[in-house]
């Protein structure tokens, strides 16, 4: 009765074919499927935000879509905002700021973040933290993550002055 | 958890959806935003033999912006309803529910017509479709197209009076006239979170009196209620933190409202009354603006 | 001659090593692992509380395509060793259960059976044809129904409802000191149940060898040695045919120590069948079944003076330990030793009831003893508001300092070196209290309620050392033939950044740039026994990393002098060589030395080795502590609570990595907010778990943690090496009491009392309901 599809996609830059079960959660795609695993899954009930990742240029919570809704659509995962394993710049910040601890949360806030930080935005401490509140942490008490998600903003600004 | 065996179809337009679901049995779903659905289905708390994506179906998703009223698509995603200054302009309260709703991400995907066909009794968006006396239009194959009002579409703790092979199309709002200002107000334990309580209002002032008054209160009952014994007590009055008051006791002392972890039917009759009280302040302060 | 090094990383926020791999997404936790031939297990779970097992019927679930095995209690139980005593890390002698349920459940999501298939999907699908027949029994979900000798045992070994015989304990001359009291104050102070909630949940790969015999077992754990020796006897495998390794971990907080039953039975189906086997909790596991923590009310009798003094104390604990033995048995002997904290309390009884309960098993859960702090500051203000007395000023009253001769604890433990009273001077250079209570006088009159709470501790991270033993902390380190510096550690990181502090310790201690050190964890091929826990790494493994590498330093320094022939004590080590003091141009890399050390003569080789073994016994130990303040505003009309400011004055000695130690110590606060404000793992009568998912049980966001201005003391060295101090537990020890005094000073008005916990708003309206504020 469960059937597959065929789908075509780009994830991080990359043209990727797959065949994949219909039920299969884009979560569990990316993880098992296209070796993918720096998307995380911390609830499956969409509420935590770690596997969360940009669909489109859009922030999504791959645990609340299937697999199949990937098809003609641009992915990027934590592993797009680092290249080749080059710290990209929010990464870069982050790591200055000692804005993580185990690592669990971090795919989605970095993506998060990106999104937040889109089209030249450059919000607050107070819309920093609205926004972010989508996405959980159980170890630092979010101040070192706002606090590198300031210094991007700072570092944006700078070099465009 | 992972979602249970199910069937899957993506049409691309709304015809083939009809068809689809035409005779179809009851187990058939559709899938719009999946924010709200795909949960149940992770839990396997639903079931479907067979579900229909109508996420590719681009005729239901748009935005249009008349002299007297908005229409919206029903696959029109909330975020871009969230940015849409020509539908802040025209229907504030539709637009200030967004950032109510979840978080980016969800918005990111969530729908309107989904959010109103989930019909979740502690949602923004229904409370404010029944505050504007929203008009719901849907269609099927075997009967074509009908129109509901917003009082008549919600019927019960999610459940609409959406048919089994019916699909939602698009909702009607009025547009907001001179004098008239839109508000609400909720108690939710963090951002983002459903409210344990909360109050869409709508109150139109002309020369310091209340000539037209719309509340909806959302978490306290089984869907929205339009407070109408309250409604009629600030027609005609002029606006006051004392009349607020005893509105909102009006409002929300003979109601029964559910139980669940977060709050009991005591405490949510008490934000209840403490939400229609701040949304009908909010709204008034409005109001006035737009004399 | 001991050199002591120059600190250039001690001290200093280094970039954490572990950094790249996290946020390039190239870390590997235990659920990135695939492993040819891998296939999944998935638990079936019990939907009753308590209930005796009649029969289980698989047949459906095993004929389903792609399932490879279908096994219960009894088919698990087989494949185990019969004489390895019940499961589980916190002895559990007198209680005997299998690893999976054979004749009772005993807490919703207790283990009945387990499917194995080619994927988890499929295994969900499989384990919801398991059809089995309970004939249910009295559910029991607290402590009154319990203690009930009429109730039915949830253990026949127990034959009651006691986890453990209930302890009473005196302490100095408790009849003399109520005697001279002025008056007794008693209250019930109440604790409510509340987890954990890492953001990776448990799981692991079991990966049996059928030719080499060898159980490679892949985990998310605290310490790879703990798991070996339980994975070990359960299969009846000699140690060194099970190898534990551990990756990237994602958070535990005391969570994953030990390999739990799930893990015992998931190591014996792949060696049955002969494949690796993938388990991975989800999240509504994870709620029902890891474990919960901090279910516990404490009666207290307090023996006061007119002036606020605490003289004596008599407590009652009763704590809900759930089901399974676990940590909650023995809880009670820790809160009780640490229960006077650092004031001058002269008297204590202390009773300690456990009682076992159709709920979680009870856990260790960041301070798992915190009940101590809570009560005790708690009463502290409720002493105070009785008395009319300042709560700052009735803490001075009761505070030792450090100042005074060495003091005891009445229960023993000793107080050198405790600076909790000094945080708490330093506190009012930080916080104007007198401003404070002007701006709260202004904010009344116009409807607002605004408080500020404090609250006092000290945390035992380690402990001072001659009261307690501490264990010892097994650590190697090696001088590689690159020249690089190898730490092998029993601690298992897992956010506290391990693999940066012991790096920069070592770093130090070797004059090698901090990028030249790797510490090896998590692999217990190559580690020493031990483990993360109760805060003892900074210390534990901070004072091994530094006297292993002081030693192995020495050690390079013979070499090198032999090499460059002069005197060890004119050979300094810098910038990575070896180099006679005052002649830079003698300086030969580390790397010459390491080589020349494995071409010694057999007779050299061994006292010339450049691999050290230390055997740290813990230094003299000594107490972090501090004291918190909040700021927090109540809206009456909603009973929602906003923290304005929070400040944290902390004594942990000597930093290793600033930022590192912030970064541990708002945490810990974010968790004691969420304990206070958000979180609650709730039953109803019936036993159902009510905080699944993360729509019912609702961690702190970014909106509703603070900013904290945090200042550490320059503390009072109690050792001339080691005076690094853990703090991964006190924030969590502290801020609810923080907070709940906060809260309450915030409606002094409305005269509310309150002793317990767990406020979320509905909790505070009903504090405030009928009651109108005073005009006080």
């Amino acid at each position: 009765m469960t059937t597959s599809r065929d789908i075509s996609f780009h994830l991080n830059g990359v043209s990727t074919e797959r065949s994949v079960n219909v039920r299969k959660t884009l979560a569990d795609f990316l993880r098992e499927d296209c070796g993918a695993t720096g998307t995380h899954l911390g609830c499956e009930h969409g509420v935590c935000g770690a596997c969360t990742i940009l669909h489109n240029g859009e922030p999504v919570r791959s645990c609340l879509m299937l697999a199949v809704q990937a098809d003609g659509t641009e992915l990027t995962t934590i592993e797009g905002l680092s290249p080749q394993g080059e710290l990209g710049a929010i990464p870069r910040a982050m790591k200055s700021n000692y804005a993580f601890q185990c690592g669990f949360c971090t795919p989605g806030f970095l993506i998060s973040i990106a999104a937040l930080l889109q089209d030249g935005n450059r919000p607050d401490e107070r819309s920093i933290r609205e926004v972010l509140s989508g996405n959980i942490c159980r170890c630092t008490g979010y101040e070192s993550i706002v606090n590198g998600v300031i210094a991007v903003v700072a570092e944006t600004e700078a070099s465009e002055s | 958890m992972k979602p249970p065996p199910f069937e899957y179809l993506v049409p691309e337009t709304l015809e083939e959806t009809l068809e689809a679901l035409d005779g179809a049995d009851d187990d058939v779903k559709l899938l719009a935003g999946g924010q709200s659905f795909l949960p149940l289905l992770s839990l396997r708390l639903a079931r479907p033999s067979l579900l229909v994506d109508i996420n590719q179906i681009s005729e239901l998703s748009w935005l249009r912006v008349g002299e007297n009223q908005v229409e919206i698509g029903a696959m029109t995603r909330e975020s871009a309803l969230e940015h849409s200054q020509e539908l802040r302009a025209a229907a504030p309260l539709i637009a200030e529910a967004m950032p109510l709703i979840g978080h980016v991400a969800i918005r990111t995907r969530g729908t309107l017509g989904g959010s109103m066909a989930h019909a979740d009794p502690a949602a923004e968006l229904p409370a404010v479709a029944i505050a504007l006396d929203a008009t719901f239009s849907m269609r099927s194959k075997a009967r074509g197209e009908r129109t509901l009002g917003a009082q008549d579409f919600f019927q019960g703790y999610f459940t609409t009076a959406l048919e089994s092979d019916e699909v939602l199309t698009s909702i009607r709002f009025p547009r907001i006239k001179p004098g008239a200002g839109h508000a609400i107000a909720e108690v939710a334990r963090r951002h983002g979170d459903f409210a344990m309580a909360g109050t869409a209002a709508s109150v139109t002032i002309h020369d310091d009196i209340i000539t037209e008054a719309s509340l909806a209160l959302f978490s306290m009952a089984e869907f929205p209620l339009r407070a109408e014994t309250a409604e009629t007590a600030l027609v005609g009055s002029a606006p006051s933190s004392k009349l607020f008051a005893e509105v909102a006791d009006l409002a929300t002392r003979d109601l029964d409202p559910p139980e669940d972890l977060h709050a009991s039917a005591n405490y949510r009759r008490t934000i209840g009354a403490t939400c229609v009280r701040r949304s009908l302040e909010l709204a008034v302060k409005r109001a006035k603006g737009r004399a | 001659m001991t050199t002591v090094p120059t600190q250039r990383f001690v001290g200093t926020s280094v970039p954490r090593a572990e950094d790249d791999r996290i946020l390039s997404g190239t870390a590997t936790y235990v659920d990135d692992l695939q492993l040819p031939g891998m296939l999944h297990a998935v638990f079936f779970r019990s939907p009753l509380a308590h209930a005796n097992i009649l029969q289980i019927d698989v047949s459906e679930a095993r004929s389903l395509p792609g399932v490879h095995a279908v096994l219960t209690g009894i088919d698990i139980e087989a494949l185990l060793n019969p004489e390895a005593g019940s499961p589980g890390i916190w002895m559990s002698e007198n209680v005997q259960f299998p690893v999976i349920a054979i004749t009772r459940v005993r807490f919703v999501g207790d283990l009945i059976a387990v499917v194995v298939a080619e994927s988890r999907y499929l295994a969900e699908d499989a384990a919801e044809l398991i059809e089995v027949d309970y004939e249910p029994l009295q559910v029991i979900v607290d402590a009154a129904t319990a203690l009930d000798p009429s109730s039915e045992p949830i253990f026949e070994d127990l034959g009651c409802n006691l986890a453990a015989e209930p302890t009473c304990n005196t302490h100095g001359d408790l009849e003399a000191v109520f005697a001279k009291a002025d008056r007794i104050f008693s209250t019930e102070i109440k604790q409510h149940r509340h987890q954990n909630v890492p953001m990776e949940c448990r799981g692991c790969v079991a990966d049996f060898d059928p030719v080499s015999g060898r159980l490679t077992h892949h985990g998310s754990n605290q310490g790879v040695g703990r798991s070996k020796t339980t994975l070990a006897e359960q299969l009846g495998l000699e140690a060194d045919q099970v190898r534990v390794l551990c990756n990237d971990i994602g958070g535990s907080f005391g969570l994953k120590i030990g390999a739990s039953r799930e893990e015992i039975a998931v190591a014996a189906i792949s060696r049955h069948l002969g494949h690796p086997i993938k388990w991975t909790e989800d999240r509504s596991e994870h709620m029902t079944a890891s474990g919960h923590a901090r279910e516990e009310t404490l009666e207290v009798d307090a023996a006061i003076t007119e002036e606020g003094h605490v003289l004596g104390m008599k407590v009652r604990m009763v704590c809900d330990t759930g089901s399974y033995p676990a940590l909650g048995r023995h809880l009670g002997a820790i809160v009780e030793r640490m229960f006077p904290g650092p004031y001058n309390i002269e008297a204590l009884q202390f009773e300690y009831v456990p009682v076992v309960t159709n709920k979680a098993p009870y856990i260790a859960y960041r301070g798992p003893w915190a009940a101590e702090t809570f009560t005790r500051e708690r009463v502290l203000d409720l002493v105070a508001n009785e008395l009319d007395i300042d709560p700052v000023e009735i803490r001075f009253r009761n505070l030792r300092s450090h100042r005074e001769a060495p003091g005891q604890m009445v229960t023993g433990r000793t107080l050198a070196s405790c600076t909790a009273r000094e945080s708490l001077e330093a506190l009012l250079n930080e916080v104007d209290f007198d401003s404070f209570r002007s701006e709260q006088d202004a904010a009344r009159a116009e409807g607002r309620y605004i408080g500020i709470g404090v609250a006092t501790y000290i945390e035992a991270a380690p402990g001072p050392r001659n009261d307690v033993d501490l264990g010892d902390e097994t650590l190697r380190v090696r001088l590689e033939e690159d020249g690089t510096v190898s730490v092998f550690t029993s601690q298992m990181p897992h956010g506290q950044g391990h693999e940066t502090t012991f790096a920069q310790i070592a770093a130090d201690e070797m004059g090698v740039d901090f990028s030249q050190v790797r510490v090896v964890v998590g692999d217990s091929d190559l580690v020493p026994h031990g483990g993360t826990g109760g805060s003892r790494a900074a210390a534990m493994a901070g004072g091994a990393t530094l006297h292993a590498a002081r030693n192995l330093a020495e050690r390079t320094r013979e070499i090198a002098a032999e090499l460059l022939e002069a005197s060890s004590s004119d050979i300094e080590l810098s910038e990575g060589t070896a180099r006679v003091r005052g002649v830079p141009a003698s300086a030969i890399q580390l790397a010459e030395v390491a080589k020349a050390s494995l071409s010694d003569t057999p007779a050299e080789s061994q006292s010339h080795s450049l691999e050290i073994e230390e055997n740290y016994k813990g230094g003299q130990g000594g107490w972090s502590g501090g004291t918190h303040c909040a700021l927090v505003e109540v809206d009456v009309e909603t009973g929602q609570v906003r923290i304005d400011r929070y400040v944290v004055i902390e004594d942990c000695g000597t930093l290793i990595n600033p930022a590192i130690v912030d970064g541990q110590i708002r945490g810990g606060i974010a968790q004691g907010i969420g304990a206070v404000l958000l979180e609650h793992s709730a039953y109803d009568p019936d036993g159902n778990f009510l905080a699944s998912t993360f729509m019912d049980y609702l961690l702190p966001s970014t909106t509703e943690v603070p900013r904290m201005e945090i200042q550490h003391l320059e503390s009072i060295p109690n050792d001339p090496d080691v005076n690094f101090r853990g703090v991964g537990e006190g924030g969590m020890i502290v801020a609810p009491p923080t907070l709940v005094n906060a809260i309450e000073d915030a409606l002094t008005p409305y005269n509310v009392m309150i002793t317990e916990q767990h406020l979320p708003p509905q909790r505070i309206m009903e504090l405030l309901q009928g009651m109108q504020p005073s005009s006080k």
